[in-house]
Protein backbone atom coordinates (compact mmCIF):
# COMPACT_ATOMS: atom_id res chain seq x y z
CA UNK A 1 0.00 0.00 0.00
CA UNK A 2 1.17 3.12 -0.42
CA UNK A 3 -0.33 6.80 0.53
CA UNK A 4 0.42 9.94 -1.34
CA UNK A 5 -0.60 12.64 1.11
CA UNK A 6 0.48 15.65 -1.10
CA UNK A 7 -1.80 14.41 -4.29
CA UNK A 8 -4.45 12.54 -1.82
CA UNK A 9 -3.61 9.05 -3.79
CA UNK A 10 -3.84 5.55 -1.89
CA UNK A 11 -2.61 2.47 -4.58
CA UNK A 12 -2.95 -1.14 -3.43
CA UNK A 13 -0.99 -4.10 -6.21
CA UNK A 14 -2.89 -6.95 -6.42
CA UNK A 15 -0.96 -9.87 -7.84
CA UNK A 16 -2.94 -13.32 -10.05
CA UNK A 17 -0.49 -16.03 -9.32
CA UNK A 18 -0.80 -19.50 -10.44
CA UNK A 19 0.05 -22.46 -12.95
CA UNK A 20 1.35 -21.31 -16.38
CA UNK A 21 -1.68 -21.17 -19.05
CA UNK A 22 -4.24 -21.28 -15.78
CA UNK A 23 -6.29 -17.82 -17.20
CA UNK A 24 -4.84 -15.49 -15.26
CA UNK A 25 -3.99 -13.02 -18.51
CA UNK A 26 -7.71 -13.94 -19.28
CA UNK A 27 -9.21 -12.59 -15.87
CA UNK A 28 -6.74 -9.21 -16.74
CA UNK A 29 -7.89 -9.08 -19.97
CA UNK A 30 -11.46 -9.18 -19.16
CA UNK A 31 -11.21 -7.10 -16.72
CA UNK A 32 -10.12 -4.21 -19.11
CA UNK A 33 -12.63 -5.27 -21.84
CA UNK A 34 -15.09 -4.38 -19.16
CA UNK A 35 -13.89 -0.86 -17.68
CA UNK A 36 -14.68 2.28 -18.88
CA UNK A 37 -11.42 3.51 -20.08
CA UNK A 38 -11.78 6.21 -18.11
CA UNK A 39 -11.34 3.89 -15.24
CA UNK A 40 -8.25 2.42 -16.48
CA UNK A 41 -4.66 2.13 -17.77
CA UNK A 42 -3.73 0.66 -20.89
CA UNK A 43 -3.10 -2.90 -20.65
CA UNK A 44 0.71 -3.83 -20.67
CA UNK A 45 1.60 -7.67 -21.43
CA UNK A 46 5.08 -9.02 -22.25
CA UNK A 47 4.80 -12.22 -23.91
CA UNK A 48 6.28 -14.85 -25.42
CA UNK A 49 6.31 -15.56 -29.06
CA UNK A 50 4.03 -18.49 -28.17
CA UNK A 51 1.71 -15.28 -26.37
CA UNK A 52 2.49 -17.32 -22.89
CA UNK A 53 3.58 -14.45 -20.57
CA UNK A 54 7.14 -13.59 -20.32
CA UNK A 55 7.57 -11.48 -17.43
CA UNK A 56 3.96 -10.14 -16.23
CA UNK A 57 0.69 -8.57 -17.34
CA UNK A 58 -0.57 -4.86 -16.38
CA UNK A 59 -3.25 -2.73 -15.90
CA UNK A 60 -4.31 0.01 -13.57
CA UNK A 61 -7.70 1.27 -11.98
CA UNK A 62 -8.30 4.15 -11.03
CA UNK A 63 -11.53 4.69 -8.96
CA UNK A 64 -13.17 8.34 -8.71
CA UNK A 65 -11.72 10.41 -5.86
CA UNK A 66 -13.70 9.31 -2.76
CA UNK A 67 -13.77 12.15 -0.09
CA UNK A 68 -11.11 13.93 -1.69
CA UNK A 69 -8.97 10.54 -2.06
CA UNK A 70 -8.16 8.61 -5.32
CA UNK A 71 -8.07 5.52 -4.93
CA UNK A 72 -5.71 2.89 -7.69
CA UNK A 73 -5.36 -0.71 -7.88
CA UNK A 74 -2.29 -1.56 -9.37
CA UNK A 75 -3.33 -5.58 -11.21
CA UNK A 76 -0.51 -7.90 -12.22
CA UNK A 77 -0.06 -11.31 -13.19
CA UNK A 78 3.09 -13.52 -12.67
CA UNK A 79 4.24 -16.08 -15.55
CA UNK A 80 3.24 -19.45 -14.51
CA UNK A 81 6.03 -21.85 -15.93
CA UNK A 82 8.38 -23.10 -13.26
CA UNK A 83 11.66 -21.63 -14.51
CA UNK A 84 9.97 -18.12 -14.11
CA UNK A 85 10.59 -18.02 -10.50
CA UNK A 86 12.97 -14.95 -10.04
CA UNK A 87 10.49 -13.31 -12.15
CA UNK A 88 7.52 -14.02 -9.69
CA UNK A 89 9.67 -12.89 -6.93
CA UNK A 90 10.16 -10.09 -8.17
CA UNK A 91 6.96 -9.10 -8.51
CA UNK A 92 5.53 -10.10 -5.24
CA UNK A 93 7.29 -7.48 -3.84
CA UNK A 94 5.20 -4.69 -2.23
CA UNK A 95 2.08 -7.34 -2.94
CA UNK A 96 -1.50 -6.25 -0.91
CA UNK A 97 -3.60 -8.96 -2.21
CA UNK A 98 -3.25 -12.07 -4.30
CA UNK A 99 -5.96 -13.85 -6.43
CA UNK A 100 -4.70 -17.56 -7.31
CA UNK A 101 -6.02 -18.97 -10.13
CA UNK A 102 -6.28 -22.12 -10.02
CA UNK A 103 -7.08 -24.48 -12.92
CA UNK A 104 -9.67 -26.87 -12.13
CA UNK A 105 -8.91 -30.11 -14.52
CA UNK A 106 -7.88 -33.21 -13.18
CA UNK A 107 -4.16 -33.07 -14.68
CA UNK A 108 -3.56 -29.67 -13.46
CA UNK A 109 -3.88 -30.76 -9.98
CA UNK A 110 -0.07 -31.20 -9.19
CA UNK A 111 0.54 -28.03 -10.53
CA UNK A 112 -1.90 -26.35 -9.24
CA UNK A 113 0.02 -27.56 -5.72
CA UNK A 114 3.57 -26.41 -6.89
CA UNK A 115 2.33 -23.33 -7.66
CA UNK A 116 0.65 -22.01 -4.32
CA UNK A 117 3.28 -24.12 -2.41
CA UNK A 118 6.10 -21.60 -4.43
CA UNK A 119 3.75 -18.75 -3.57
CA UNK A 120 3.24 -19.33 0.15
CA UNK A 121 7.55 -19.94 -0.13
CA UNK A 122 7.81 -17.02 -1.62
CA UNK A 123 5.60 -14.88 1.01
CA UNK A 124 7.91 -16.81 3.56
CA UNK A 125 10.70 -15.19 2.90
CA UNK A 126 9.02 -11.93 2.59
CA UNK A 127 8.47 -12.48 6.04
CA UNK A 128 4.27 -12.98 5.00
CA UNK A 129 1.86 -15.78 4.86
CA UNK A 130 -1.18 -17.03 2.96
CA UNK A 131 -2.74 -17.74 6.21
CA UNK A 132 -2.62 -14.08 7.60
CA UNK A 133 -2.69 -12.24 3.87
CA UNK A 134 -5.76 -11.19 1.95
CA UNK A 135 -6.22 -13.86 -1.18
CA UNK A 136 -9.11 -15.65 -2.76
CA UNK A 137 -8.74 -19.14 -4.89
CA UNK A 138 -10.67 -18.78 -8.54
CA UNK A 139 -11.54 -22.40 -10.00
CA UNK A 140 -11.16 -21.74 -13.43
CA UNK A 141 -11.74 -23.11 -16.26
CA UNK A 142 -15.20 -25.15 -14.84
CA UNK A 143 -16.92 -25.73 -18.20
CA UNK A 144 -14.37 -28.11 -19.69
CA UNK A 145 -15.34 -31.90 -19.66
CA UNK A 146 -12.91 -33.41 -17.09
CA UNK A 147 -12.60 -31.10 -14.33
CA UNK A 148 -12.16 -31.77 -10.29
CA UNK A 149 -14.93 -31.31 -8.19
CA UNK A 150 -15.05 -28.20 -6.53
CA UNK A 151 -15.09 -30.18 -2.73
CA UNK A 152 -11.52 -31.58 -4.01
CA UNK A 153 -10.06 -28.82 -5.09
CA UNK A 154 -11.17 -27.12 -1.77
CA UNK A 155 -9.26 -30.13 0.11
CA UNK A 156 -6.67 -29.91 -1.36
CA UNK A 157 -6.06 -26.14 -2.50
CA UNK A 158 -7.87 -24.15 -0.09
CA UNK A 159 -6.01 -25.28 3.14
CA UNK A 160 -6.81 -21.55 5.03
CA UNK A 161 -9.96 -21.61 4.23
CA UNK A 162 -9.87 -18.44 1.42
CA UNK A 163 -12.85 -17.01 -0.47
CA UNK A 164 -13.56 -19.19 -3.06
CA UNK A 165 -14.78 -18.79 -6.79
CA UNK A 166 -15.94 -21.40 -9.65
CA UNK A 167 -14.94 -19.39 -12.69
CA UNK A 168 -14.47 -19.36 -16.60
CA UNK A 169 -12.87 -16.40 -17.66
CA UNK A 170 -12.52 -16.87 -21.39
CA UNK A 171 -16.46 -16.00 -20.78
CA UNK A 172 -16.11 -13.40 -17.31
CA UNK A 173 -17.63 -15.73 -15.14
CA UNK A 174 -17.18 -15.33 -11.89
CA UNK A 175 -14.17 -12.92 -12.97
CA UNK A 176 -15.40 -9.29 -12.04
CA UNK A 177 -16.43 -10.84 -8.19
CA UNK A 178 -12.86 -12.20 -7.50
CA UNK A 179 -11.55 -8.89 -8.01
CA UNK A 180 -14.04 -7.22 -6.22
CA UNK A 181 -13.97 -9.82 -3.13
CA UNK A 182 -10.32 -9.48 -3.12
CA UNK A 183 -10.41 -5.49 -3.35
CA UNK A 184 -12.25 -5.68 -0.55
CA UNK A 185 -10.52 -7.34 1.42
CA UNK A 186 -7.33 -5.47 0.56
CA UNK A 187 -9.08 -2.69 1.72
CA UNK A 188 -10.37 -3.95 5.33
CA UNK A 189 -6.75 -5.17 6.05
CA UNK A 190 -5.16 -1.58 5.19
CA UNK A 191 -7.82 0.01 7.45
CA UNK A 192 -6.43 -2.51 10.52
CA UNK A 193 -2.82 -1.77 9.30
CA UNK A 194 -3.18 2.24 9.28
CA UNK A 195 -5.65 1.90 12.68
CA UNK B 1 11.30 7.25 9.79
CA UNK B 2 14.14 5.84 6.68
CA UNK B 3 11.77 5.69 3.60
CA UNK B 4 14.46 4.29 1.46
CA UNK B 5 14.79 0.90 2.69
CA UNK B 6 11.45 -0.84 4.29
CA UNK B 7 11.21 -4.03 4.84
CA UNK B 8 8.93 -6.24 3.24
CA UNK B 9 5.07 -5.83 4.38
CA UNK B 10 5.22 -2.12 5.53
CA UNK B 11 3.22 0.80 4.25
CA UNK B 12 4.63 3.18 2.30
CA UNK B 13 3.25 6.79 3.46
CA UNK B 14 4.50 10.16 1.65
CA UNK B 15 3.97 13.29 3.49
CA UNK B 16 3.61 16.49 1.83
CA UNK B 17 6.59 18.02 3.03
CA UNK B 18 8.65 15.09 1.92
CA UNK B 19 6.24 14.87 -1.67
CA UNK B 20 7.50 19.04 -2.29
CA UNK B 21 10.91 18.10 -1.98
CA UNK B 22 11.21 15.31 -4.07
CA UNK B 23 9.26 17.16 -6.90
CA UNK B 24 11.52 19.91 -6.18
CA UNK B 25 14.52 17.55 -6.66
CA UNK B 26 12.60 16.44 -9.87
CA UNK B 27 12.21 19.82 -11.60
CA UNK B 28 15.80 20.96 -10.62
CA UNK B 29 17.01 17.46 -12.25
CA UNK B 30 14.52 18.01 -15.46
CA UNK B 31 15.86 21.88 -15.73
CA UNK B 32 19.77 21.08 -15.93
CA UNK B 33 19.62 17.97 -17.93
CA UNK B 34 17.07 19.26 -20.60
CA UNK B 35 14.93 16.04 -20.23
CA UNK B 36 12.17 14.95 -21.37
CA UNK B 37 10.42 13.96 -18.64
CA UNK B 38 11.60 12.95 -15.37
CA UNK B 39 9.44 10.30 -13.20
CA UNK B 40 10.28 9.37 -9.42
CA UNK B 41 8.30 5.96 -9.13
CA UNK B 42 8.64 3.67 -6.17
CA UNK B 43 10.33 -0.01 -7.00
CA UNK B 44 6.54 -1.65 -7.37
CA UNK B 45 6.13 1.01 -10.60
CA UNK B 46 4.21 3.84 -8.87
CA UNK B 47 4.45 7.05 -10.58
CA UNK B 48 4.76 9.31 -7.51
CA UNK B 49 5.72 12.64 -9.20
CA UNK B 50 6.90 13.24 -12.99
CA UNK B 51 7.87 16.59 -14.64
CA UNK B 52 7.24 17.00 -18.22
CA UNK B 53 4.90 16.76 -20.55
CA UNK B 54 3.18 13.37 -20.20
CA UNK B 55 0.83 13.58 -22.95
CA UNK B 56 1.18 10.47 -25.19
CA UNK B 57 3.02 8.96 -22.51
CA UNK B 58 1.28 5.71 -21.19
CA UNK B 59 2.66 7.01 -17.77
CA UNK B 60 1.80 4.09 -15.04
CA UNK B 61 2.74 1.58 -18.32
CA UNK B 62 6.18 3.07 -18.34
CA UNK B 63 6.92 3.32 -14.72
CA UNK B 64 5.72 0.08 -14.21
CA UNK B 65 7.93 -1.42 -17.03
CA UNK B 66 11.14 0.78 -15.80
CA UNK B 67 10.44 -0.77 -12.26
CA UNK B 68 10.40 -4.44 -13.48
CA UNK B 69 13.17 -3.65 -15.57
CA UNK B 70 15.35 -2.30 -12.31
CA UNK B 71 14.06 -5.02 -10.55
CA UNK B 72 15.34 -7.66 -12.67
CA UNK B 73 18.89 -6.11 -12.73
CA UNK B 74 18.62 -5.87 -9.10
CA UNK B 75 18.14 -9.67 -9.09
CA UNK B 76 21.21 -9.91 -11.58
CA UNK B 77 23.25 -8.12 -9.36
CA UNK B 78 22.56 -10.18 -6.29
CA UNK B 79 23.21 -13.24 -8.40
CA UNK B 80 26.92 -11.71 -9.25
CA UNK B 81 27.97 -11.32 -5.63
CA UNK B 82 27.02 -7.44 -5.39
CA UNK B 83 25.75 -6.08 -2.33
CA UNK B 84 22.72 -4.46 -3.75
CA UNK B 85 21.19 -3.24 -6.94
CA UNK B 86 22.84 -2.08 -9.50
CA UNK B 87 23.44 1.66 -9.33
CA UNK B 88 21.56 2.25 -12.58
CA UNK B 89 20.93 0.67 -16.08
CA UNK B 90 21.23 3.24 -19.23
CA UNK B 91 19.24 1.95 -22.54
CA UNK B 92 19.88 4.40 -25.72
CA UNK B 93 17.73 4.71 -28.85
CA UNK B 94 17.99 6.12 -31.70
CA UNK B 95 16.23 9.26 -30.65
CA UNK B 96 15.01 8.97 -26.90
CA UNK B 97 17.41 7.37 -24.14
CA UNK B 98 16.40 5.92 -20.37
CA UNK B 99 18.20 6.51 -17.56
CA UNK B 100 16.99 4.50 -14.45
CA UNK B 101 18.67 5.42 -10.95
CA UNK B 102 17.49 3.02 -7.53
CA UNK B 103 17.00 6.13 -4.68
CA UNK B 104 17.70 3.66 -1.82
CA UNK B 105 15.58 -0.02 -2.00
CA UNK B 106 12.07 1.14 -2.49
CA UNK B 107 12.25 3.79 -5.26
CA UNK B 108 13.61 5.01 -9.02
CA UNK B 109 14.48 7.45 -10.54
CA UNK B 110 13.69 7.80 -14.28
CA UNK B 111 14.81 10.25 -16.76
CA UNK B 112 14.03 10.34 -20.48
CA UNK B 113 15.69 12.64 -22.94
CA UNK B 114 16.79 12.76 -26.46
CA UNK B 115 19.53 11.45 -28.36
CA UNK B 116 21.27 14.87 -28.37
CA UNK B 117 21.66 15.28 -24.88
CA UNK B 118 25.06 14.40 -23.61
CA UNK B 119 24.78 11.05 -21.16
CA UNK B 120 28.13 12.52 -19.20
CA UNK B 121 25.63 15.56 -18.19
CA UNK B 122 22.68 13.23 -17.27
CA UNK B 123 25.14 11.25 -14.89
CA UNK B 124 26.04 13.87 -13.32
CA UNK B 125 22.99 15.86 -12.38
CA UNK B 126 21.60 12.36 -11.47
CA UNK B 127 23.71 11.35 -8.86
CA UNK B 128 23.47 14.69 -7.61
CA UNK B 129 19.64 14.24 -7.44
CA UNK B 130 19.98 11.11 -6.26
CA UNK B 131 22.32 11.89 -3.30
CA UNK B 132 19.52 14.78 -2.12
CA UNK B 133 16.46 12.62 -2.74
CA UNK B 134 18.14 9.83 -0.53
CA UNK B 135 18.66 12.59 1.75
CA UNK B 136 15.03 13.64 1.80
CA UNK B 137 13.53 10.13 2.38
CA UNK B 138 16.01 8.97 5.26
CA UNK B 139 14.45 11.62 7.08
CA UNK B 140 11.28 11.46 6.57
CA UNK B 141 8.49 11.53 9.51
CA UNK B 142 5.56 8.95 9.90
CA UNK B 143 2.83 10.87 10.00
CA UNK B 144 0.93 8.16 12.10
CA UNK B 145 -2.48 10.47 12.68
CA UNK B 146 -2.70 11.78 9.51
CA UNK B 147 -2.51 8.47 8.20
CA UNK B 148 -5.57 7.44 10.52
CA UNK B 149 -7.42 10.66 9.25
CA UNK B 150 -7.36 9.51 5.49
CA UNK B 151 -8.05 5.41 5.72
CA UNK B 152 -10.55 5.88 8.29
CA UNK B 153 -13.85 3.63 8.23
CA UNK B 154 -16.09 6.06 6.57
CA UNK B 155 -14.25 6.36 3.53
CA UNK B 156 -13.40 2.12 3.77
CA UNK B 157 -17.17 2.14 3.40
CA UNK B 158 -17.88 5.01 0.67
CA UNK B 159 -15.20 2.93 -1.12
CA UNK B 160 -16.52 -0.37 -0.60
CA UNK B 161 -19.80 1.17 -1.86
CA UNK B 162 -18.14 2.48 -4.78
CA UNK B 163 -16.91 -0.96 -5.66
CA UNK B 164 -20.41 -2.23 -5.44
CA UNK B 165 -21.18 0.35 -7.87
CA UNK B 166 -18.52 0.02 -10.16
CA UNK B 167 -18.44 -3.59 -10.24
CA UNK B 168 -22.53 -4.94 -9.57
CA UNK B 169 -21.81 -8.72 -9.67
Amino acid sequence: MFINHALQEISFKLVYYGPGLSGKTTNIEFIYQQLEPSMRSDLVTLNTREERTLYFDFLQLELGRIKGKKPRFNLYTVPGQSYYRFSRKIILRGVDGIVFVADSQRLRMGDNLDSLLDLEKNLIEMGLSLQRFPWVIQYNKRDLPDVETVERLQSKLNFFGADHFEAVASEGTAVLLTLKTLMKSVIDKAEILVN
Amino acid sequence: MDLTNLSSGQQLILSEDVFNAVRTASQDLAASTGARQVIFAETNGYPVTYVGDVKGLDLPGITSLAAGNFSATAKMATMLGEPGSFKYIYHEGQDRNIYISSVGFNFILVVIFDAEVALGMVRIFTKKAVDSLTDILKSAKFEEEKSREFLDREFKALLNEELDRTLPF
